[in-house]
C-alpha cells in the first residue's frame, strides 16, 4: 500500500466535499462535516499506525518524490494525531461560527500538506507541501475576523511566512543551479563530486534553507511572529501550529539535513548548536515574565524547539540524536497540544487568556486543570512523565556526540523552565478562585484532554514503547 | 529470606503508601473520619513491614531484587535491602507513624485535609523509595517526589494570611524583606533544591556515561569506571556534582537558606519532613555513595578531596546555622537552624570517615547521630507545635513560665533539648561524642585542628541555644501576651490533647532509652554496618570497638558546661540579663544583627538571583520582544536594500509585495490597535535578516 498517496486522495476528497455538503445541506450539514472530518482523520491515523507497527507493508510508487518509510509514517502519525485532537476540540470551539464548514476544510488541507512533507524527498515537492501546509494556516490564524488580535497575528504570520517561503525557494534554486537536481539523494551524490570552489555557495544555500525552515521550526531569530500569532489565533489553531506544523518542519529538516549533512566539508553542527542555545535560553527567559497563558506556551514552545535542535546538531555523530529528536517530537507534540487545548477550553469559557483567570481553576474546572498540570509537568521534564525521558535522551545524545556543554546548558535551561510551569500550576491549585460556580467542561474537550493525559502518563511510565520505536525508525532510516 | 513473597516486602514498603495516597481522594468521599484513619493505617502497615526486615539488618545481610525497566538502555529497577536502608526505613517509618497520629490532633478542624493526607502519605512513599532504591535513577524519582510533596506541604496554608508568615514582617536586610508567605516559602524551597537536583542529575548522568549503569551494586563491583573517570580528571567533579544534590536536599551551605523559611508549613510537616526525614535524604545519599567511591578507587588519596569537601561543608554549615539559632526569636526557627546545624554535624562525620584510616568510625558516628537526632528533634518539634497551638504565638518572647501549666510538655522537651545540648548519658551526648572522637582520627593535622575547633565551638553554641529555648518557654515570668490571652479566654493555658502529647512523650522516652543504651546501639551499628561494608561492598574494615575517647569526652563535657551554664545564667536562673549584656559589651550588638540577618546570605541570593534574572527577563522583553524602537526604523530600510540584491524572488516579496502591506498594516495598527500592539512587523523582518547574517557568520567565521 502506498500510504501517502492513499491518504492524499482520501483527505483531499473529504476536504473538497465539505463546501459542497455545506451548500447542499446548509446549517444541518455542519454536524455531518464535523464527523466526516474526524472520521477521515481517524482512518488516516489507523492506517499510519498500522504501517508503524508493521501490520501494513508499504510500497513506493513514486520513488523519486516520496519515500514511504517508517520515518514518514512516524511524522505523519504525529501530525494527523494532533490534527485530530484539534478537530475534535474545535467541535465546541468554533461552534456556530459563520464559516465553520470552511474551517474544517482548511484544517484538512493543512494536514495534507504536513503529511506530504513527512514523506517528501524532492525539494520541489517539499516546497509545494510547505505552501500547502502554510497557506490554510494563515487564514485559520485570522479566523476570528472581528478580533483585532487575531488579525494582527495573522498578518504578521503571513508577512513572515511569505518571506520564509521566498528564502526557502531561493535556497532550493541555488542548489538546483549547483547540482542540477532537486531529488535529495541525487543531490547527495552530486555534492560529493562538486568543485570545491563552489562550497561557499553550498553553504549559502544551506543557510537559506535553514532560515526558510526556521520560521516553522520556531528557532530564534525567526521566531518573532510566534507569540503574537499564538495569542491571536483561535487557540486550537495555536495547538496545531505549535504541535503539528513545527513537527512537519522538523521532518523536512531531518530529510534534508540527514541526507546531505554528512557530506558537508564545513561544520554546520556548531552553528546549529549556537542557535539551539540562543533559542532555548531566550524562550525560557522570556517565558518567565509572561502574563498570558498563550504567550507563555508560545515561548515555552520556542524553548522546546531549542531542545529539539540538539537532535539535529548531533545528527551526523550519534544515532541517539535522531532517536531523541523523534522521541521528543512525539512527546512534545502531545504535551503541547494538550496544554494548548486546555488553554483553549479556558479561553472559551472565561474568554480570557490571562494567567489571573487561572486562579483556583482546579475548583472550577477540575479535569482541565488536571490535564493542563500534567502536560505542564511533562513539558518541564518532571519524571516519570514522558517529557523527562525524551529530554534525557536528547541530552544524552549531546554528550554522546561530543557536545557535552550543550547538554549542560540544556539542563540549566530545564531547571529555569520549571519556574514558569510551576507558576501556572500554583495558580490553579493553590490560589482561591474568583468565582465559585462550576463550569461545565464539554465532552469533546474532555475526551481529547483525558486521552492525551493518559498517553502522557503511560508513555512516561513505560518509556520503552516510544524509545524502541524511535530506535527502530532510526536504524531503518540510516540503513536504507 | 529466600521465598518469593519476602522479596516483595521492600517493594511494598514504598508501593503501599504511593498507591494508597492516590486512592486518598476516593476514600475521602466515604467519610472524613475514615479518610483520617485510612491515612494512618497505611503508614502503620508500611512501618510494620519495615520492622519485619529488621532481622536482616541485625544479621548484617543484604538482599537485592531486580526487574527489567528500560530494556533498550539495559536499566533495571530494583530494591536493595541492606542494614543501611533497613535501619533508615525503620526510622522514617515509625517517626512518620507517630507524626501522623500527632497530625490528627494538630490539624483538627483544618480544611483541605484530603490534600494534607495525600501529600503526607505520598511523601512517606517517596522517601521509602529513595531508601530502597538500588540505583540512582529510581532514587532520583523518589528524590523529586519528596521535593514536590515538601513544596505542597510548606505552602499548605495557601491563603497566605499574615499570621502564617514565617519571619518578622517588616524587617529587612539590605532592602530584602525577611518574612515570607507560605507559598513563597514553598516555591523558595522547591527552586533552591532544584539547583541541587540539577547538579545531582549532571553527576549521575556523567557517571552513567562512564560506567553504563546506575546500579549501586554494579558500581561497587566494577572499578573500571573510576579509573576512567580519574584519567579524565572527572572523578572528584562527578562526586561533587552528586554531593550537590545532597547539599540542596539537606539544606547545607550554600543552599541552606530554604529550610528556615520552610517553617511556614504546619508544625507536623516541619517535624516529619524538615527535621526528621527528608532533610536526612542528603545524608543518606552520602552514606550510600561514600563507600562506593572509596572501594572504586585504587588509592584512597584519589577520592580524599571529595571527603574533605564534605567534611568542610558540614562543619561550616553546623557553625553558621548554630550561630543563627542563638539569636532567633521564633521557636520553630530555632529548631530549624538547629536542624541545619545538626545535619552539618552528620555530614562532617561522613566526610571525616573518608579522611581517617578506619572508614567505619566516622560512618557509624554519622549514622548514630542521624538516628538520635531524628528521634529527639521530632519530639522537640511536636512539643513546639503543641506550645504554639496552646499559646497562639510562635515568638519566644511572648511565652515564658509555662512549666507548671504544661508539665508533660516541659519534661519531654527538656529531655529533647538536653539531648540536643549533649548532656551526658542522653542519646545526643553519645552520638556527638562519637563524631568528635572520629575527627580525632583525621591524618592531616591542620584539618584535624580546624574541624575539631569548629565542631567544639558549635557544640558550645548548641548547648547554649538549647537552654535558651527551654528557659524562654518554660521559665521566667509569664509574658504580657500570655496574661492577656488567659484573661480574654478566661481559662488557664493547659496541656494539649492526648493525641498530640502522646507521640512526643513517647519519643522523649525513646530518647532516654537510646541514651541509656547508647554504647550498645553504637556497637550494634558498627557490627551490622561494618559487616555489610565488608562483604557486600567489599571494603576493608578494621574492627571497631566501642571505647571512650578521653579527649572527646572532656571536650563535650566542657562544651556542655560552658554552653548550658551561660544559658542557665541568662535565661533560667535570671542572674544575668541578656539584653543588657548585649548592650554593654561593644561589638556584640553588631554581631547579633549580623546573625539575625542570616549573615546576609539570604539577601545576597535575592539580590543576585531573583532580582537579577527578573531584570534580565525584563531586558529581553524590552529589547528583543518589543524591539529597539527608535534606532531600528532607520536601519531597516538600509537592510532591505542590501537584502533586495539577494535575488528576484526576494525582491518581489520584500520590496514590492510586503512593503505596501507593511505600510498599510502599520496604518491599521496605529489607527486601531495601539493598545494591543506588541511588536512591529518591520522589525521582525529585520530580525529575520539578522538571523541569516548570524548563521552566515557562524558558518563562514
Amino acid at each position: 500500500m502506498n500510504i501517502p498517496i492513499i491518504l492524499l486522495v482520501l483527505l483531499s476528497i473529504t476536504a473538497l466535499s465539505i463546501p459542497i455538503i455545506h451548500i447542499l445541506f446548509g446549517k444541518k450539514g455542519i454536524s455531518y462535516i464535523r464527523y466526516l472530518t474526524a472520521i477521515s482523520l481517524s482512518i488516516s491515523l489507523l492506517l499510519l499506525f498500522g504501517s508503524l507497527i508493521g501490520l501494513i507493508s508499504q510500497e513506493s510508487t513514486l520513488p523519486h518524490l516520496l519515500r514511504t518509510d517508517l520515518l514518514g509514517s512516524f511524522f505523519g502519525f504525529i501530525v494527523i494525531l494532533v490534527s485530530l485532537f484539534v478537530v475534535i476540540s474545535s467541535f465546541d470551539y468554533v461552534k456556530d461560527h459563520s464559516n465553520e464548514a470552511i474551517y474544517y476544510s482548511l484544517l484538512l488541507f493543512t494536514s495534507i500538506g504536513m503529511l506530504l512533507l513527512s514523506f517528501a524527498i524532492d525539494l520541489l515537492l517539499i516546497f509545494v507541501a510547505w505552501e500547502l501546509m502554510s497557506l490554510p494556516t494563515f487564514i485559520l490564524a485570522g479566523f476570528n475576523k472581528q478580533d483585532k488580535l487575531s488579525n494582527e497575528g495573522a498578518v504578521k504570520f503571513f508577512v513572515l511566512g511569505a518571506l520564509s517561503s521566498g528564502i526557502l525557494l531561493y535556497g532550493i534554486s541555488l542548489i538546483f543551479g549547483l547540482v542540477g537536481s532537486t531529488n535529495l539523494y541525487v543531490i547527495a551524490d552530486n555534492l560529493a563530486s562538486l568543485n570545491s570552489n563552489l562550497i561557499p555557495l553550498v553553504m549559502f544555500a544551506t543557510i537559506a534553507l535553514l532560515a526558510g525552515l526556521g520560521l516553522k521550526l520556531s528557532i530564534v531569530p525567526f521566531h518573532m511572529w510566534i507569540p503574537d500569532t499564538y495569542q491571536g489565533s483561535p487557540t486550537p489553531i495555536s495547538a496545531l501550529l505549535s504541535a503539528a506544523t513545527k513537527k512537519a518542519g522538523f521532518a523536512a529538516a531531518i530529510r534534508i539535513f540527514a541526507v546531505i549533512f554528512p557530506l558537508f566539508s564545513f561544520d554546520l553542527s556548531f552553528a546549529l548548536a549556537i542557535v539551539a542555545v540562543i533559542t532555548m535560553s531566550l524562550g525560557n527567559l522570556a517565558a518567565l515574565t509572561q502574563k498570558s497563558i498563550t504567550r507563555l506556551l508560545a515561548y515555552s514552545s520556542i524553548a522546546q524547539a531549542g531542545y529539539l535542535l540538539i537532535g539535529l546538531v548531533v545528527l551526523p555523530y550519534s544515532d541517539l540524536g535522531l532517536i531523541g529528536l523523534l522521541y521528543h517530537s512525539l512527546n512534545h507534540a502531545i504535551l503541547q497540544a494538550t496544554a494548548f487545548i486546555a488553554a483553549a477550553l479556558v479561553r472559551l469559557k472565561t474568554s480570557s487568556t490571562d494567567l489571573t483567570s487561572y486562579q483556583g481553576l482546579s475548583k472550577i474546572m477540575p479535569i482541565t486543570s488536571f490535564c493542563l498540570a500534567i502536560s505542564l509537568l511533562g513539558l518541564a521534564g518532571i519524571p516519570p512523565l514522558n517529557g523527562f525521558w525524551s529530554k534525557l535522551v536528547l541530552f544524552g545524545a549531546a554528550v554522546d556526540g561530543g557536545y557535552a556543554w550543550l547538554a549542560f546548558i540544556g539542563l540549566i535551561n530545564s531547571a529555569i523552565s520549571v519556574a514558569y510551569y510551576l507558576l501556572v500550576i500554583k495558580r490553579m491549585y493553590m490560589d482561591e478562585p474568583k468565582t465559585v460556580s462550576n463550569i461545565i467542561e464539554p465532552m469533546s474537550f474532555k475526551s481529547v484532554l483525558l486521552f492525551a493525559t493518559i498517553v502522557i502518563i503511560i508513555t512516561g511510565l513505560f518509556p520503552n514503547l516510544i524509545y524502541d520505536l524511535s530506535q527502530e525508525i532510526t536504524n531503518s532510516f540510516f540503513n536504507q | 529470606m529466600s521465598t518469593e513473597i519476602n522479596y516483595l516486602i521492600p517493594w511494598l514498603v514504598f508501593a503501599i503508601p504511593i498507591l494508597g495516597a492516590l486512592l486518598m481522594p476516593i476514600v475521602a468521599r466515604i467519610g472524613e473520619k475514615i479518610r483520617d484513619y485510612y491515612a494512618i493505617f497505611i503508614t502503620l502497615i508500611s512501618a510494620i513491614l519495615c520492622a519485619s526486615m529488621l532481622p536482616i539488618a541485625l544479621a548484617g545481610e543484604t538482599f537485592h531484587h531486580q526487574v527489567m525497566w528500560i530494556s533498550a538502555l539495559d536499566i533495571t529497577a530494583g530494591v536493595l535491602a541492606d542494614p543501611l536502608s533497613i535501619l533508615m526505613s525503620n526510622i522514617v517509618g515509625w517517626l512518620s507513624f507517630s507524626i501522623m497520629v500527632y497530625s490528627m490532633g494538630y490539624m483538627k478542624g483544618e480544611n483541605n485535609m484530603t490534600r494534607y493526607w495525600f501529600l503526607m502519605v505520598f511523601f512517606i512513599g517517596s522517601m521509602q523509595l529513595i531508601i530502597f532504591s538500588d540505583n540512582f535513577l529510581q532514587l532520583f524519582f523518589g528524590w523529586e517526589g519528596v521535593g514536590l510533596c515538601s513544596y505542597g506541604l510548606i505552602s499548605f496554608w495557601n491563603k497566605d494570611h499574615k499570621k502564617d508568615y514565617v519571619g518578622t514582617v517588616g524587617k529587612k536586610a539590605w532592602g530584602i524583606p525577611l518574612a515570607y508567605s507560605p507559598t513563597h516559602a514553598g516555591s523558595k524551597a522547591f527552586l533552591m533544591t532544584r539547583v541541587g537536583d540539577a547538579s545531582f542529575l549532571i553527576g549521575i548522568l556523567t557517571l552513567f556515561y562512564f560506567s553504563g549503569t546506575f546500579d549501586f551494586m554494579e558500581l561497587s563491583k566494577s572499578h573500571t569506571w573510576a579509573v576512567e573517570l580519574a584519567k579524565s580528571g572527572l572523578l572528584i567533579p562527578v562526586a561533587l556534582f552528586i554531593f550537590g544534590g545532597a547539599i540542596g536536599k539537606s539544606a547545607q551551605f550554600p543552599l541552606q537558606e530554604w529550610l528556615p523559611d520552610a517553617m511556614a508549613g504546619p508544625t507536623s510537616v516541619s517535624a516529619l519532613i524538615h527535621a526528621a526525614t527528608m532533610v536526612k535524604a542528603g545524608v543518606f545519599l552520602i552514606a550510600r555513595i561514600g563507600p562506593i567511591f572509596v572501594t572504586a578507587v585504587e588509592n584512597i588519596s584519589l577520592i580524599m578531596p571529595f571527603f574533605e569537601f564534605v567534611a568542610w561543608i558540614g562543619a561550616i554549615t553546623a557553625f553558621l546555622a548554630a550561630s543563627q539559632a542563638m539569636v532567633s526569636n521564633e521557636l520553630k526557627k530555632v529548631l530549624a537552624y538547629s536542624t541545619v546545624s545538626q545535619i552539618g554535624f552528620m555530614m562532617l562525620a561522613f566526610g571525616v570517615a573518608g579522611l581517617t584510616s578506619n572508614f567505619i568510625v566516622g560512618y557509624v558516628a554519622g549514622f548514630f547521630h542521624l538516628t538520635s537526632h531524628a528521634i529527639f528533634k521530632a519530639s522537640l518539634f511536636m512539643g513546639a507545635g503543641a506550645i504554639i497551638h496552646q499559646t497562639h504565638t510562635k515568638y519566644l518572647n511572648e511565652m515564658g513560665g509555662l512549666r507548671k501549666q504544661m508539665r508533660l510538655t516541659f519534661i519531654a522537651m527538656t529531655i529533647g533539648a538536653a539531648s540536643l545540648a549533649g548532656i551526658p548519658l542522653l542519646s545526643g551526648f553519645w552520638s556527638k561524642d562519637a563524631i568528635l572522637a572520629s575527627i580525632l582520627g583525621v591524618e592531616s593535622s591542620f584539618t584535624l585542628i580546624a574541624l575539631y575547633g569548629l565542631a567544639s565551638i558549635t557544640a558550645i553554641m548548641t548547648a547554649f541555644y538549647s537552654f535558651r529555648m527551654i528557659g524562654m518557654i518554660f521559665f521566667g515570668k509569664k509574658s504580657r501576651h500570655l496574661s492577656k490571652l488567659e484573661k480574654s479566654s478566661g481559662k488557664h493555658i493547659h496541656e494539649a490533647p492526648v493525641l498530640m502529647y502522646a507521640p512526643y512523650v513517647i519519643l522523649a522516652i525513646l530518647t532516654l532509652a537510646l541514651g541509656f543504651t547508647g554504647p550498645i546501639y553504637e556497637g550494634f551499628l558498627a557490627n551490622s554496618l561494618g559487616h555489610h561494608l565488608e562483604y557486600a561492598v567489599g571494603m576493608e574494615i578494621h574492627e571497631h570497638v566501642f571505647s571512650i575517647n578521653l579527649i572527646a569526652v572532656s571536650t563535650s563535657i566542657l562544651a556542655v558546661l560552658v554552653g548550658c551554664g551561660s544559658g542557665y545564667l541568662f535565661y533560667i536562673n535570671g542572674k544575668l540579663n541578656p539584653i543588657e549584656t548585649v548592650k554593654n559589651i561593644p561589638g556584640l550588638l553588631t554581631l547579633q544583627k549580623f546573625f539575625v540577618n542570616r549573615w546576609y546570605i539570604n539577601s545576597l541570593y535575592y539580590i543576585v538571583f531573583i532580582n537579577g534574572s527578573l531584570k534580565l527577563s525584563q531586558l529581553i522583553h524590552k529589547h528583543v520582544e518589543v524591539g529597539i524602537l527608535d534606532k531600528l526604523n532607520t536601519v531597516v530600510p538600509k537592510f532591505s536594500i542590501i537584502l533586495s540584491t539577494l535575488g528576484g524572488k526576494f525582491d518581489k516579496y520584500i520590496v514590492d509585495g510586503t512593503a505596501t502591506r507593511i505600510a498599510n498594516f502599520n496604518i491599521l495598527i496605529s489607527r486601531n490597535v495601539r493598545k494591543i500592539q506588541t511588536g512591529i512587523t518591520e522589525q521582525y523582518v529585520f530580525f529575520f535578516a539578522l538571523g541569516i547574517i548570524l548563521l552566515t557568520l557562524l558558518l563562514f567565521g
